[in-house]
């Protein structure tokens, strides 16, 4: 009886190893990062659908596969996955230092250290370039933690228009210690198509729609060399079609370091509005990408000192001027010179006659 | 044969109004000069130094410019009078001002014109400060307030032409500013002292000799020529023992 029941359970035996080896497999199928040409494919299958995903596990394909990181892939970052996942476990993460060595001694030596980490200003799942970023992203990354009303008050204790500077400015600017600057200028357009109305960075379907359907790029490069003359700059701010479109431009730092600190020669203005001759010889006009990052065009050399239309909304006092209003300056205040010295040397000339008269009255 | 005698042609609000504009309009064209050339010029040390006392200055000027306009429009309701050139300025008197300046002076003939309280300026004057006074100062006024600020008048700005457009406009009238001071400084001294015309706008009194001898001196003076011209009723005799 006894062998009996033994000799039935054994194919019940196997039959349960079986579906259990399936249900492995199936559970393994899951979270399989796949072939190596895939690497984030399978991953994004859910991650990238809002009715499987939601919040901080949402990843937007379009912006993610511009990164870096995608070109290295989910498994790089997030090595092993918990046997569980999706139903549960926490996936491991890499440390950003892995990679950043460089930048993560940068960051520890900063004024920032300890007080957040990289993710709390960037999202490894949109992270873009400093070349890809308009100046005011930049800034946003900094208003997340730093009240633009509050750094527009502190910085006002000793700053003449603060507001200005804190709208103009990337932050990274004064609080980097970097050598030398460009002037990165982009498109912003008034709110709701009025030429005065609050300003903000036009969006890439804006532009595609103002340019008609073609390149936005040709907005301002008409003649499509990859390169912004003066003369096209001129042109652009002076087309009547683009009458809500203004360019805005930001002295922006050459190399983008994490080194934040807070420097005592960025409190010496001539820092900045002494720079003129070399810095602002350089400028690049930044346009907004369909995949939510920036391509920026090279401008030619010297645009920022046109006197009036090349960049009219874009002045740095003392660094900006332009040399032929200061001839003509000169040639106004050497005209008010003439009454004085010619005149004043007729009347040396001639004062025995002046003498004369008064003596004779 | 003449006697002093002495006017009373700067009432305080205008003396007042004058010295402000002066040492504001010093002050801002050498703080402005820093501003727009720090790589060469350090006149007050560093540039925010320079830029709090040409924005300081800049309100100074502005509010003594407003004294000026409210005194002669409301107080003295005679501002269209002193500084608008009437028909007479414009068929001669500014000609026989320019002789003057240009030959007369040099011969050592007396001026066409001489100040009173009612009409104060020689037809060239008047032309002068009707452009200085009614078109540079409030334009270098207007232009300074947007460019002190940009944030808060944004609008103003994009609606006047762009920031590069007024730094232009304000640069170049503060020059326009600073060459009309040269010569204004210069024919300040063109009196029959180089004091005697700074002396009314410190003490508000000016000192003129009147000669009696009208006749004969007009008939040795040049085609085109007038004598000094008098105002008995707002002259006032000075005693002997005041003579200097």
């Amino acid at each position: 009886m006894n062998r009996h029941t033994n000799q039935n359970l054994i194919p019940l035996f196997l039959m349960a190893l079986l579906v259990l080896a399936s249900a492995a497999v199936c559970r393994a199928e899951g979270f399989s990062f796949g072939g190596t040409e895939g690497k984030s494919g399978n991953c994004l299958s859910c991650h990238a659908n809002p009715a499987a995903v939601s919040g901080k596990m949402l990843i937007d394909p379009a912006r993610y596969t511009h990164t870096t990181h995608a070109k290295i892939g989910c498994p790089s970052c997030h090595a092993s996955m918990p046997a569980a996942h999706p139903q549960g476990g926490v996936p491991a993460r890499a440390e950003c230092a892995e990679c950043h060595s460089e930048i993560a001694q940068q960051y520890g030596s900063s004024i920032h250290a300890g007080k957040t980490r990289c993710a709390g200003c960037h999202n490894p799942h949109k992270v873009k370039s400093p070349e890809e970023l308009s100046g005011q992203e930049i800034n946003t990354m900094c208003s997340n933690c730093h009240d633009v009303l509050k750094m527009t008050a502190t910085h006002g204790q000793w700053l003449p228009q603060a507001d200005l500077h804190i709208r103009m400015l990337p932050c990274i600017t004064c609080h980097t210690g970097a050598k030398s600057y460009y002037i990165s200028m982009y498109i912003v357009k008034g709110q709701n198509g009025s030429r005065f109305g609050k300003q903000e960075v036009a969006s890439y379907d804006e532009l595609k729609s103002i340019a008609g359907g073609a390149e936005i790029v040709a907005l301002v490069d008409k003649n499509h060399d990859n390169y912004i003359s003066i003369q096209e700059l001129r042109n652009f701010n002076n087309d009547p079609a683009h009458k809500n479109l203004h360019l805005q431009g930001m002295m922006t730092p050459e190399t983008v370091t994490h080194n934040f600190e807070i420097l005592d020669n960025r409190r010496n203005c001539s820092f900045c509005h002494t720079s003129g001759s070399t810095v602002m010889q350089t400028s690049y006009l930044t346009f907004p990408g369909r995949d939510g990052t920036y391509q920026r065009v090279a401008v030619e050399k010297g645009a920022i000192f046109d006197a009036l239309y090349g960049t009219p909304d874009f002045y740095l006092m003392g660094s900006t001027k332009n040399q032929n209003l200061n001839r003509i300056g000169l040639a106004i205040i050497c005209g008010g010179l003439i009454m004085p010295v010619g005149h004043g040397f007729l009347r040396f000339l001639t004062r025995k006659n002046r003498e004369k008269k008064e003596h004779e009255s | 044969m003449s006697e002093k005698t002495k006017i009373y042609l700067q009432p305080i609000p205008i003396r007042v109004w004058h010295w402000l504009n002066a040492f504001g309009i010093i002050t801002l064209a050498v703080t402005g000069a820093q501003i727009r050339f720090p790589e060469t010029l350090s006149f007050l040390g560093s540039y925010q130094t320079a830029i709090r006392v040409h924005n300081t200055a800049g309100l100074i000027v502005s509010f003594s410019f407003l004294i000026w306009f409210f005194y002669y429009a409301t107080v003295k309701n005679n501002l269209d009078d002193i500084y608008i050139p009437n028909q007479e300025d414009i068929k001669h008197g500014i000609v026989r001002q320019l002789l003057y300046y240009c030959f007369w002076y040099f011969l050592g003939r007396p001026s066409p014109f001489h100040a009173t309280p009612k009409v104060k300026f020689n037809p060239m004057q008047k032309a002068a400060y009707l452009v200085v006074m009614f078109m540079l100062e409030p334009f270098v006024i207007f232009s300074g307030l947007l460019l002190m600020n940009v944030t808060p008048l944004r609008v103003l700005v994009l609606m006047t032409g762009g920031i590069k457009f007024i730094v232009a406009l304000h640069f170049l009238l503060a020059c326009s500013l600073v060459a009309f001071l040269c010569t204004h400084v210069y024919l300040a001294t063109l009196g029959a002292t180089p004091l005697s015309y700074l002396k009314p706008m410190i003490f508000g009194w000016e000192e003129v000799e009147e000669h009696h001898e009208v006749a004969e001196e007009q008939q040795g003076a040049p085609r085109g020529y007038r004598p000094v011209r008098h105002y008995p009723e707002c002259m006032q005799h000075i005693p002997d023992n005041q003579h200097s």
